[in-house]
């Protein structure tokens, strides 16, 4: 397995307020990371740091390209500040994911918008590439963002809460392709649907100032606690899960 | 009016207005389109009143006003550009902070400057009726290299344009593209004033484009029917100022104003045949 990116003893946050103290963590190729925490405990910081959208006050982000020209990272943010009057159509929005392609110069138009409608058929928005995006619903907007996100074949997919506006149907098909895309590509997902989410990452981390990183998803009640971690675990009927509730006994920590 | 059309056969100061029309209509076409997406036209205005000192400071110093404004606008809107990125500054009040102080500077030094400044006025309201050719041709220069660098830099300059904290995630250098835009918006700023002055500029590089939005979303199409509509109104204009002598940059603002009013009314119009036909 190939290291994508390492974290070392990293602290960071905004003007004078530390947001994360001291925190390791490490993405591998082929990774499935939820991330999980309280509202204002640090999760969408953590994306921005490995991003690079802001820089740590201490401590380092290592980077392990595998090739010269690969496209790092596929982005989804939790709440963007786009201008919905921007004149802009849903399927440069689709395109405009290819922009650190090596063949976004070269390659040709075409090709690149046989991929775009690919990739919005398969979000299901595929129809309204010729909307603007001030026609478009919350829940539409969100999946061509999410197309934007996967189009360049990212190796490393980072989602914050992809779940927000859309309706149920498409969340199901979502982590199903989700789990479909993790075979080539490692994915980061911040939710807070913790019954559910546990059912699809293979890993799960803990952020609330502090990062624990719980290397399965079966996760308890206990642990969560032990890892200062305080979210409820709703479990939803229909959907499998894995979380154990109350499961002293099977817990290892 | 078939008269003024033979004056322009006759006089080179006819020619030279057309041309000029023409030339700053591409510009403000492209550099407009990409101001309204962005919501710069307060910045702009900004940049415009803040190039005023610049004048000022050249018309003291001895020096051609057109480049002193140009250093002015270039420094003013990399001010504001930087401080815009720092969270204690409210991008707003930076700008207005600029507009007042650019035209303050401006004012003090034309009066301090020894001799009556025969061009103010012309730097105020514009006098594309005394376009020279080497006005003509820096406007051509900045033309070509506009048009070259949309051409080739169309898509990353939209996508920025729309999402800048993507693009950052995208290995695109954001900064700099942004600082060569702005750079941009400085210089056709100044090199425009000539054809409708300080005071009424901002509208050459709005109101096409805003036209233009009424019926259509798209960013290039945008830019297409923006110079378009730029170089119609201010063909028009020119003509009526012209023929019932009244001043050329009032003039073209009016006639663009009339034809943002026109297509906003046909346009809701033709909506409502569609919704009509529609409901049968
Ligand atoms: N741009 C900012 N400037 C200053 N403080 C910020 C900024 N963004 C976030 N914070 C603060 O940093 C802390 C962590 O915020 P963050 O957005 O990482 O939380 P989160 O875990 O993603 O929460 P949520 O579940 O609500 O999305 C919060 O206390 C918040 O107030
Ligand atoms: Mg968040």
């Amino acid at each position: 397995m190939n290291k994508i990116l390492d974290v070392v003893k990293v602290t960071a946050g905004y003007s004078s307020d530390i947001v994360l103290k001291d925190i390791n963590f490490e993405v591998v190729d082929n990774d499935f990371i939820g991330v999980i925490g309280p509202n204002g405990g640090g999760k969408t910081t953590l994306l921005k740091l490995l991003l690079g959208q802001i820089k740590p006050f201490q401590g380092q982000i290592n980077f392990y390209p595998s090739s010269k020209d690969e496209t790092l990272f596929g982005y989804l943010s939790q709440v963007s500040d786009i201008d919905r009057e921007f004149p802009i159509k849903v399927i440069d929005i689709a395109l405009s994911g290819l922009m650190s392609n090596r063949g976004f110069w070269g390659e040709s138009r075409k090709e690149n918008r046989k991929k775009a409608f690919e990739i919005l058929t398969i979000t299901g928005v595929d129809h309204l590439y010729n909307r603007s995006v001030k026609e478009l619903s919350g829940g539409q907007l969100q999946r061509v963002f999410l197309s934007r996100a996967l189009i360049s074949q990212p190796r490393l997919l980072i989602l914050d809460e992809p779940n927000t506006f859309v309706d149920n149907k498409f969340e199901k098909e979502l982590y199903e392709l989700l789990k479909e895309l993790n075979k080539r590509m490692a994915i980061i997902m911040v939710s807070h649907d913790v019954g559910t989410i546990t059912s699809y990452v293979k890993t799960i981390a803990c952020v609330n100032r502090n990062l624990h990183y719980h290397r399965s998803n079966k996760i308890t009640t206990e642990q969560l606690a032990a890892y200062d971690c305080p979210i409820q675990v709703i479990t939803h009927g229909k959907i499998p899960h894995t979380v154990l509730l109350d499961h002293c006994k099977e817990g290892s920590v | 009016m078939i008269e003024l059309f033979k004056d322009l056969f006759e006089y080179q100061f006819l020619q030279n207005a057309v041309a000029a029309a023409l030339l700053v209509s591409v510009v403000a076409g492209i550099i407009g389109t990409y101001i309204t997406s962005r919501r710069l036209v307060f910045l702009s205005g900004g940049i415009t009143h803040a190039s005023f000192g610049g004048i000022g400071i050249a018309y003291y110093v001895g020096i051609n006003p057109v480049i002193g404004a140009i250093i002015f606008s270039i420094l003013s809107a990399f001010g504001i550009e930087a401080l815009s990125h720092r969270k204690n500054i409210r991008e707003d009040s930076a700008i207005g902070i600029l507009w007042a102080f650019g035209m303050a500077v401006g004012i003090i030094f034309i009066f301090l400057t020894p001799g009556y400044a025969p061009n103010l006025l012309s730097f105020l309201f514009g006098s594309i009726l005394t376009v020279t050719n080497s006005d003509l041709l820096y406007l051509l220069i900045l033309n070509i290299v506009v048009i070259l660098f949309f051409i080739i830099f169309y898509r990353p300059i939209l996508y920025i344009a729309f999402d800048q904290e993507f693009a950052r995630t995208q290995k695109i250098p954001v900064t700099l593209m942004n600082y060569i835009l702005i750079m941009f918006i400085a210089i056709a700023i100044v090199l425009s004033i000539r054809v409708v002055g300080i005071i009424l500029l901002i509208s050459l590089f709005t109101i096409p484009p805003a036209t233009a939005n009424i019926f259509s979303h798209h960013f290039g199409k945008i830019i297409f029917w923006s110079i378009l509509l730029s170089f119609l109104g201010s063909f028009i204009g020119l003509i009526l100022s012209y023929s019932i002598n009244i001043p050329s940059g009032a003039s073209i603002v009016v006639v663009l104003v009339l034809m943002f009013g026109v297509v906003k009314l046909l346009f809701s119009l033709y909506n409502r045949i569609q919704r009509k036909l529609i409901m049968f």
